[in-house]
Order: C-alpha cells, then structure tokens, then sequence
C-alpha cells in the first residue's frame, strides 16, 4: 500500500524530470534517448514565459509579505480573543480552505468589475493573498500559541509596555513560525493556477497559467522543464525552512510550552 | 522610607468571575522589608490576589495601593513590582545575562550602569560566570535564581514570588529556601510569596495570610498561627492536628478549665475562651508524649490510654498510630533518638499538658 502511493507520488515526478531533458524535438516515447539542456535554454530565451515568470516572483513576494503581515496581526489578536469568540473568528478565517481556487476566482472577478479594480496585479495580488492567508494565519497562530503566556507577562512585569513586550518578546520567539507562514504562502502563490487564470490578462499573467496557455497552443517540452524548476524551488525553500526552523516544528505545536 | 509604613496594601479587595467569588474581602498589608506569605489551597483566591496586584487582574471591588498610591488604572508595565513566576518564564531567546538586564533595558539605563548591576545581581545570588549561558541548559535551581535576580535587578517596591519553590525537588526546594530567606533578608526586599506549602509559608515569611474560598481566615505570625488558629480550617491546613469534640466546664483553681469529651476530661488552658457550646480542642502530633511503663505522671497532665496499632519509621521521626477506647486512631510523633519502638497491640499511655491544648470554634 506504501509502495503503491510512494510510487504514484514518484513516477509522475520522475517522468517529469527525465523528459524535461530530453533531446528530441518532438514528443517522443518515454524513456527519452539522448538527453540535453535544451528546453531550460528555451524558457529563459522565452519572453513570453520570461514575464509570466517575473509576475509570478513579483507576486508570490509580495502575498508573502502581505498575508504574513495580516495573519500575524490576526493571530496576535486572536490569541487575546476568548475561546469561543476566537475559535469563531479562526474558522471564518480558514473559510477560503474549502472553497474552491476556480468559485475564488470566478467570483473575485465578478466583484473586481462591481469594485472598479482595473489594475491587473493588484487584482492578482488579492486573488492570492486571500488563498494564501490561512496558511499563513495557521502557521503563526500555531506559533503564538507555543508561546508560554507567563513570558509575555514577565516583559510587562519588568517594565515593558505591550507592543515592546510584543516586539522583545513574541516576534522573536515567534519568528520562526512567521518565516514558515512566509515562505508557505510563497509556494502557495508561485504555484497557483485556478485564481490567477481568471484574474490575469494576456498582459499580466503568472508564470503557471502562461504555461496552461502554451500548453493549449503549441505543446512542446519546456512545461516539463519549467516545472522541474518550480519544484526544485519549492524542494530548496523547504529545506531552507527545515533549516531555520525544523519542519516538524513549524508544521506541529509550538515550541516552548512544557 | 521607615519602617513600619506599609508598602503594599489591600484595601477590602474582591474578584468574581461570573457568579463565583474568587476574592473577596481581603484587605492586608505590607511593611517595608517584611515578608509576608499568602498561603492557601490551590484555587483559594491566592493567585488572583497575586495577579491583581501585579495588575494582569482589575478588582472589581476595594483598591490596592503600593507605596501610598492607588494602583487602580496603572497597567502593569507601569508598576515597580518584581514577579517570580512559578515557572520562572525566563526568556529562552536571550542569554542569563540578557534575562536579568532586561527589566534595566525597558528602564533605559546606561549601559555601564546595566553590566555592573547585572554582575552585581549575579554575585547576589551565586550564579557568578553564568552570564553568557542560555537558560535553556541551567538547572531548575539555577533557572529559578535567575528569575529572582532577573526580578530584583530593577529594585522593584515590592517583590511577588508565586509558588517560588514547588518546581524543584524536596531535598532542593529546603536548600534555596534557605538561600531566598538570606538573599530577601540581605536587600531587605518587601515580599510577599504565594504559596500552598506550610512549610515554606512558615519558614520565609515574617507574617501568614491564611486565605481559603476567596477569603482571609487568619493573618498573624507563625507561631500564632501554629499554636492559636483562630477555625478548625486554619489548624488543619498548618500542620496536623489530633481533633477532640467536646464542651468547655467550669474554670479550676489552677486558670485551667476542663474540656469534656466522650474520650475523656482534658484541662486546657483557656484563659480567653467563654464560649459553652460544643467546641473542638485540638492537639498537635509532636506534643503528645507515650509512655509504656507505669511511671506516675504529674497531675496536671492530661492522660489518654490506648493501644499501639502501628508505627512509621521516617528516619528524623517516628510516628505513632494509636487507639483509643473510642475506637478513634490519634497519631503521635516523637523525635528519633534511638529509642526502642514498641511493638503493636502495646498498651500505652499518652500525655501532653494543659498548653499544649488548642481549642477553636467550628
């Protein structure tokens, strides 16, 4: 059973990789013969893809920024909240989770035009912050929560007012946490291809859905290519989080709760 | 500032979350340099007491004034009061050193100013070379002088130690409260201590603030509250105590008066007592005296008679379990000094002597 889904996960993954350095320049039978660089070469001398890529960096920073920031203010207020109340407020906050990407976009664009919010990025740039939120309300909430609540309470004893209590205290105990709210809503946002197709124009596009596109028109290998690279990108945050932080701890409780 | 003035006062304070009262009433003080312990069951209304004065709890009712001022509307922040936390809650992101210079920091002290008090609070409380450690490695011991220097490097009006010692095991626990003694009697610190240990309470502080259910049984020192609790609650919860049921009789020559009960007539010494109805007279383990031999005893003392049903060998004691005619177990302890430990079934006599009776309302 194991091996069935390591296998299911796996293959594709390795298919992927192995046919992204394909030589041929046709969709040949897998396994590939020779092997060469030539569809990395073809994505970085794509402008078309080129631009999909610095939206997509441009965009995923900046979600990155902006729902950490919301989500840490959140959290911070929702650790003060009473039980009930908070529990409430968590769960209207986790509410974008069971709806989905495709109803978020369709319905993002149909409010964008009631708004009169024309401007391309900024129309992505919500569409992703509102997916990538809970993540990163989870991941920080998780934080604050394995803070013990005595240690906030000796900072004021010993003089500190609440924000500097906030920023001597909290912040950094909870900062690892906060980097893996950041860097999973990074991941989210670069990966995101059923929001941002309704919000992008043939203009301002993101890197995923250029590649939706190309896939409709002229299929060649660079896709295999372009997504070896979101991987290994992904692959390189993760262990970069597992770094900082340890994975295990920034995804399960907090840290400093006995 | 003089001695005698009251630092720390409450003034009639109460709390309630909902419907139930968690402080009610509690109105005490505390002088400068004394030392004064709340002590009380856990879920006695000592915490919240403690937490109202540090300023995490508004009172709903009376005021608390620290140093002449009225604390109502002072944030915590705000107030010059040290807190040892049960959990010392020192901070694992900074150093030893960085812990106890904190409070300094938040005051803005130079930072010539912050290395020497920091070294200074080191020495105070032997951690001398500790500084740069992380908390994270330390003992709980050392953990547990760290938040105290940690708490007393801002000189605070008063210092508040909740639970200061329950973290650390029983052997540990009687070598720093010694040590705490010597360390709050050297700065002459204004302390008050929470605590649910009798032992601590008796053996730190000056005064005793019994508190149960919200409320202050009895405040005196500890001998007062040892040998004259005011309720049978405050006699239970200091130490133990070998209860009778009785009446109070007529005075005799001697001030004694005599205390009937089914177990037998007592003299107690009663001088202040003119309450007749049922009351309960108290004898406190240690007191109690057992001969096995025939030996006559004085007249003034009290005698019971009974049988030995065990005996628990506790090294520095020994305590005693024996039965009276009644049917009822009473315990006796009596110093080891080597002496032969009866057997079980022996018959014994007890005696202890007219002062060593309390006797306490309901």
């Amino acid at each position: 059973m194991i091996v069935l889904s390591v296998l299911l996960l796996i293959v594709p993954l390795a298919m992927t990789l192995s046919m992204s350095f394909d030589a041929r320049d046709y969709l040949g039978a897998f396994p590939p013969t020779d092997f060469s660089l030539r569809w990395y070469e073809k994505f970085f001398s794509d402008p078309y893809l080129l631009k999909g890529l610095k939206t997509s960096l441009q965009l995923a920073t900046l979600t990155a920024l902006v729902s950490t920031a919301l989500g840490l203010a959140a959290a911070v207020a929702l650790d003060r909240l009473p039980g009930r109340h908070a529990e409430l407020a968590i769960s209207l906050f986790l509410s974008p989770l069971i709806v989905p990407g495709v109803v978020i976009g369709f319905a993002l664009l149909l409010f964008y035009a009631r708004a009169g919010v024309s401007d391309t990025f900024l129309r992505l740039l919500g569409g992703h912050v509102l997916i990538t939120f809970p993540y990163a309300i989870r991941t920080v909430l998780a934080a604050l929560g394995g803070i013990r609540p005595s240690l906030g309470e000796a900072a004021q004893s010993l003089g500190a007012s609440p924000i500097r209590t906030f920023w001597t205290v909290t912040f950094p105990l909870a900062k690892t946490g906060i980097a893996a709210g950041a860097i999973f809503a990074f991941v989210f946002s670069l990966d995101d291809v059923a929001v941002s197709i309704f919000l992008s124009d043939p203009d301002r596009y993101t890197l995923p859905v250029a590649l939706v596109s190309m896939l409709h028109a002229n299929f060649d290998l660079t896709v295999a290519a372009v997504a070896v690279l979101i991987m290994a990108a992904s692959v390189v945050l993760m262990l970069a989080l597992d770094w900082i932080a340890g994975l295990d701890r920034v995804i399960g409780a907090g840290y400093y709760k006995p | 500032m003089s001695a005698g003035t009251p630092v720390l006062e409450l003034r009639h304070v109460g709390k309630r979350y909902g419907a139930a009262a968690a402080v009610s009433d509690v109105s005490f003080s505390v002088e400068s340099g004394q030392i004064v312990a709340l002590l009380g069951p856990s879920g006695c209304g000592k915490t919240t007491t403690l937490r109202m004065i540090a300023g995490f709890v508004d009172p709903d009712e009376g005021s608390i004034h620290i140093s002449g001022c009225d604390m109502r509307d002072v944030r915590p922040h705000e107030r010059n009061v040290g807190l040892v936390f049960q959990d010392y809650a020192l901070f694992p992101h900074l150093t030893v050193e960085q812990n106890i210079a904190y409070g300094l920091r938040q005051r803005g002290d130079r930072k010539a100013a912050i290395a020497a008090r920091v070294e200074e609070m080191l020495a105070l409380v032997h951690l001398e070379g500790f500084g740069a450690r992380r908390t994270a490695g330390l003992s709980g011991g050392q953990q547990q002088r760290v938040a105290l220097a940690r708490a007393m490097a801002v000189a605070p009006e008063v210092m508040l130690l909740d639970e200061p010692l329950s973290a650390l095991d029983a052997k540990l626990r009687q070598e720093l409260r010694f040590e705490l003694k010597q360390i709050l009697q050297a700065t002459q610190c204004t302390t008050l201590i929470v605590t649910h240990d009798q032992e601590e309470a008796m053996s730190l502080a000056d005064e005793i603030v019994v508190m149960d259910r919200g409320r202050i049984l009895q405040h005196g020192d500890a001998p007062t509250i040892y040998h004259a609790p005011r309720t049978r609650a405050v006699a239970d919860f200091i130490g133990r105590a070998n209860w009778f049921e009785g009446t109070l009789g007529a005075r005799m020559p001697d001030a004694h008066r005599v205390f009937v009960t089914a177990e037998g007539t007592f003299r107690v010494a009663a001088d202040g007592l003119t309450a007749e109805s049922t009351v309960q007279l108290c004898v406190r383990p240690e007191r109690l005296r057992i001969l096995t031999s025939d030996e006559t005893v004085a007249e003034e003392l009290n005698v019971l008679e009974g049988t030995l049903a065990s005996a628990a060998y506790l090294g520095s004691e020994i305590h005693h379990a024996v039965m009276l005619a009644s049917g009822r177990t009473i315990v006796c302890v009596e110093q080891n000094r080597d002496q032969a430990i009866p057997a079980r079934g022996t018959r014994v006599r007890i005696t202890f002597r007219p002062q060593d009776c309390i006797v306490t309302g309901p």
